[in-house]
């Protein structure tokens, strides 16, 4: 199982386990056990190899400030880590299309917002993870969050962390963002109870809020 | 003449009511379909009322949901975040193939590493694409679906139908035993209604074709079930009804209902398809007992398309004949519907109009080897309206008439000041009165061209006696109300609270609402709108009960009787002399370590029943490359007492945003040689989203009445007014959803050829 591996190699030999093994822009081989630093070294690496991991591996996420240690296969997603490995859980990101089509596992990888289901957890290592509950200052709400509350911008709530974490990211560059640039940003989301007009007049009355704070 | 197998209500009482009794309509499914019924119950009429509207502080206003903080900040908790201690993870195995006999091979997916436990699920007959077959527990998600990769599947593949024109051929493979097509009711003699079109001046038929819809909820089926053996378990589901889970739990667990407590904290949408446990439950309760430890199993999305229902497609052939004056003469219609190995929901036309000089001929199913389809949100409403405000639409362009005021002539005697003060006022918000071509359609050269459309709804959305509800106060003033009821998003959990703080003159953070919990008191599945007309007259009662019990406690330490106290913000006082008051923690004071509990059941003059709405819809039709965009939509909607506006807004532009959905974009696609399911993704099945939003406007009525479920209603409409509204600008009708662009360019072209 330690083998260094070309793809080409490992799809030949065990088709049905393609999508476990690969990892692109890395550099080393890992064996199982303690590869931290292995794939921390890979992350900065700029080689185009592709390499295959196998086993579990641990490694280090910085997630909402605090580190976390986890030990993941390293075919586990960020949403998966962070939901299943991480003590306590981080279920406010949801697991809804597992392929990058719904927005509701969205988190911030170094303040942008990326799909935690299209993203390996070993591709986080090194990289500063904001999760819906990292959001605001302990036990408070951001402005967004709290015209989420006044506009009724939830309804079952189960896409509501992905919309939060998309729109916090538009405001946050740009809190003057207009209507067209709100549903831009969350244009990856969906909404099945059809909460968008509550959530766009959410999202422009943060953006108010925050323009009258002067900042951000 | 008229045989209307779809009537869904009686309009009047069996007979009159006994003494002390009265007459009430109530919902209740019939054969799995909602349907209107009368029952007679006590009369209640002199018990706890709901007051002046004008009085009240948290019913009837803007109410920010109690909940609304966990749902912005991921601390809610849903069934699938239900994270427990040494808890495995599973995954079904699907079958690939929509009808065979197959026989699995479980052991290579025993002998991966971290696999826990493999089930077999069902007979071994799979008659329908995607079934579950097999289920894997394993340590985590990841080799749960190894494990489901590894088992051997041997199918022995038999013939199938997986769309309707398979199965209705000759020598189709048969789907059941009872016949791929099948009449649930059928009216021979059709020479009266025959003579009647014939001697119509004008006359529309068409056939119009529904595709299936799926519920698409974003959080899919399933359970957490927690055994760790012995003789209880707690099972969290993400269900819209908390008491349809014990009963089957226990009988897979092997325990009594009693053993086992359901827990809905929050759900993730539902729609109509969650309802009792599924074979996803079956399949995680037999893994939890073989392992004695708890099990996390929820559907992935493929799945969840494939084996978690949707709402039945179908055809309509309709035929309508008109006098020159508007007056509908004849309608003639015959159903068919697609419900997969289910019958689908019934369809209900003529929906609304014309009901006097209606017959139906037929109405059949057509069972292929595809999923049953399940009761979604308005079952069969949706479909009817599609059809019948097209047609209705056909009809005034036709005759050459407004379309308000041919609806107007068509509409019963009893609806008719209802729906045309809601149309016109539609008409009215839409800007209908200075739109250019109101009875014909854009024929100007214009690229981009706008039209606008209408249509109507009705739903039933009463109440049942199904709700036991409790409100307890405690020695030191804290308050909390208890019902095992489920929050599906509609704002359950917050008119629960509001209700009772209303009642006990607090403000709302002092309520608790407990909800979701089967060891707290009875509650309707919520199913037909029929939550809130049911839970909010019981949740007056109790905490009417509460005050009156209070009340009685308290008056001695003012020295008055419990009948001259009223409660006032945080404190209760002799009504008469405002002087003579305690303070709200003093009275609770008086009450002992005991406390105080309060039951409620239901009152049915607090709620009502049988609601109308209207919506309008204006779209802009690109004429070079079919593009639809809904501009803007509008809705009036009377529903009783509004118990929360701020929530009901919501629900009422949520309705008209799936409605939107459902006309331009979602459709089921089956492959019928291969049988696949091709788009069970939302990438290939799109849903609305954040750019297909228009502008929306939604106005309830002054409503006098008590609480009545809208929900179903909000979503019967939308779509048929987009349709409307599509003809409206650039001539296409038409019939046939989705409303895509390559619909519209043949269309097109086929008004240029004349």
């Amino acid at each position: 199982m330690s083998d260094a591996t070309s793809p080409r190699d490992a799809a030949s030999r065990e088709p049905s386990l393609s999508r476990r093994s690969f990892f692109k822009g890395a550099g080393v081989v890992a064996a199982g056990g303690l590869v931290g630093e292995a794939v921390q070294a890979a992350a900065r690496s700029a080689s185009l190899e592709p390499v295959c991991m196998e086993g579990t591996v641990e490694i280090e996420l910085e997630i909402n400030g605090a580190r976390a240690k986890v030990a993941v296969e390293p075919r586990t997603t960020l949403l998966n880590t962070l939901r299943n490995h991480c003590t306590p859980p981080l279920t406010g990101a949801k697991l809804v299309c597992d392929r990058g089509s719904c927005g509701a596992c969205t988190v911030h990888l170094d303040g942008a917002p990326v799909y935690s289901c299209m993203t390996l957890a070993v591709d986080a290592v090194g990289r500063k993870v904001t999760t819906i509950e990292g959001l605001a200052s302990q036990g408070g709400l951001t402005e967004l969050q709290s015209a989420f509350c006044a506009h009724d911008g939830s309804m079952c709530g189960f896409c509501t962390p992905g919309f939060v974490m998309s729109i916090s990211a538009c405001l946050e560059s740009n809190p003057a963002a207009s209507l067209d640039e709100i549903q831009r940003s969350c244009s990856g989301n969906l909404c099945r109870c059809g909460t968008y007009p509550q959530v766009f007049e959410a999202a422009l009355a943060a953006g108010r809020k925050l323009r009258a704070k002067g900042g951000k | 003449m008229a045989l209307d197998p779809l009537r869904i209500e009686d309009e009047k009482p069996p007979r009159p009511a006994a003494s002390g009794k009265k007459w009430v309509r109530v919902t209740k499914a019939v054969n799995g379909i909602d349907t209107e019924v009368w029952e007679e119950v006590a009369d209640d009429s002199g018990g706890p009322q709901w007051g002046a509207r004008e009085s009240m502080r948290l019913i009837s206003r803007e109410i920010p949901r109690v909940d609304g903080p966990d749902k912005v900040t991921g601390r809610a908790v849903f069934s699938h975040d239900v994270r427990l201690p040494g808890m495995a993870y599973a995954r079904v195995l699907r079958s690939r193939v929509p009808a065979a006999k197959v026989k699995l091979d479980l052991e290579p997916a025993r002998k991966i590493p971290g696999v826990l436990a493999v089930v077999e699920l069902g007979d071994g007959e799979v008659r329908w694409l995607g079934r579950p077959i097999a289920a894997v527990a394993a340590t985590t998600p990841e080799i749960a679906e190894d494990g489901v990769r590894a088992i051997l599947a041997t199918y022995e593949e038999q013939g199938f139908a997986v769309t309707a024109e398979q199965a209705a051929a000759d020598n189709a493979p048969k789907v059941n035993s009872r016949g791929n097509v099948r009449a649930l009711s059928k009216n021979t003699d059709t020479s009266e209604i025959d003579k009647a079109l014939e001697g119509s001046p004008v006359r529309v038929k068409g056939t119009w074709k529904i595709p299936v819809q799926h519920h698409a909820s974003l959080e899919s089926h399933g359970v957490v079930v927690d055994y760790r053996g012995g003789d209880e378990a707690t099972v969290y589901a993400s269900t819209q009804g908390t008491f349809t889970i014990p009963g089957d739990a226990a009988g897979r667990l092997g325990l009594k209902p009693n053993q086992v407590t359901a827990v809905v904290e929050h759900m993730g949408g539902g729609f109509g398809s969650k309802f009792g446990m599924g074979i996803e439950g079956e399949a995680a309760c037999l893994l939890a007992k073989e392992l004695a430890r708890p099990v996390h199993l929820m559907l992935d999305r493929s799945s969840e398309f494939h084996a978690a229902g949707n709402r039945s497609g179908g055809e309509h052939q309709i035929e309508i004949g008109v006098g020159r004056d508007g007056k509908i003469l004849a309608f003639k219609a015959r159903v068919t519907r697609h419900g997969g190995v289910g019958q689908g929901s019934g369809h209900p036309l003529p929906y609304i109009y014309a009901r006097d000089n209606a017959t139906f001929v037929e109405d059949r199913c057509i069972h292929t080897n595809m999923d049953s389809s399940r009761a979604m949100r308005g079952p069969g409403h949706p479909q009817a309206s599609f059809s019948m405000e097209g047609a209705m639409d056909e009809c005034a362009y036709a005759v050459g008439m407004d379309l308000l005021e041919f609806r107007r002539i068509n509409l019963p005697e009893g609806k008719r000041e209802l729906y045309m003060r809601q149309l016109e006022r539609c008409a009215e918000l839409i800007g209908w009165k200075a739109h250019p071509h109101k009875q014909a359609p854009d024929r100007s050269d214009a690229e981009v061209k706008l039209g606008i459309g209408f249509a109507i709804a009705r739903w039933g959305g009463g109440g049942n006696g199904q709700c036991k509800v409790e409100v307890r106060i405690a020695q030191d003033g804290s308050v909390e109300v208890l019902s095992g009821t489920q929050d599906l998003g509609t704002g359950t959990r917050t008119y629960c609270a509001s209700i009772v703080a209303e009642e006990l003159g607090l403000e709302l953070a002092a309520v608790r609402a407990r909800i979701g919990r089967s060891t707290f008191g009875n509650a309707n599945a919520s199913g037909g709108s029929t939550t809130s007309p049911s839970l909010a007259p019981s949740v007056k009662h109790a905490s009417h009960n509460a005050r009156v019990a209070l009340f009685e406690k308290v008056a001695p330490l003012l020295g008055a009787k419990a009948s001259e106290l009223e409660v006032r913000p945080g404190e209760i006082r002799v009504a008469a002399t405002p002087s003579k008051r305690i303070a709200w923690k003093d009275a609770c004071a008086a009450l002992g370590p005991n406390g105080l509990s309060a039951q409620g059941e239901w009152q049915a003059h607090l709620a009502g029943n049988d609601i109308g709405g209207a919506q309008a819809a204006k779209v802009s039709v690109d004429t070079l490359t079919g593009e639809v965009r809904v501009l803007e939509m509008v809705a009036v909607q009377d529903c009783g007492l509004v118990l929360n506006l701020l929530a009901a807004k919501s629900q009422l532009q949520g309705g008209m945003v799936q409605s939107l959905s459902y006309g331009l974009f979602e459709e089921r696609v089956v492959d019928p040689d291969l049988g696949l399911f091709l788009n069970a993704n939302f990438e290939d099945y799109k849903i609305a989203g954040a750019q297909d939003i228009p502008a929306m406007k939604a106005v309830f009525e002054d409503d006098p009445r008590g609480v009545i479920g809208m929900s179903e209603a909000a979503i019967i409409p939308g779509h048929s007014a987009i349709a409307n509204a599509i003809h409206n600008a650039c001539g296409v009708r038409l019939r046939e959803m989705p409303l895509t662009a390559d619909k519209i360019l043949m269309g097109l072209a086929a008004l240029k050829k004349g």
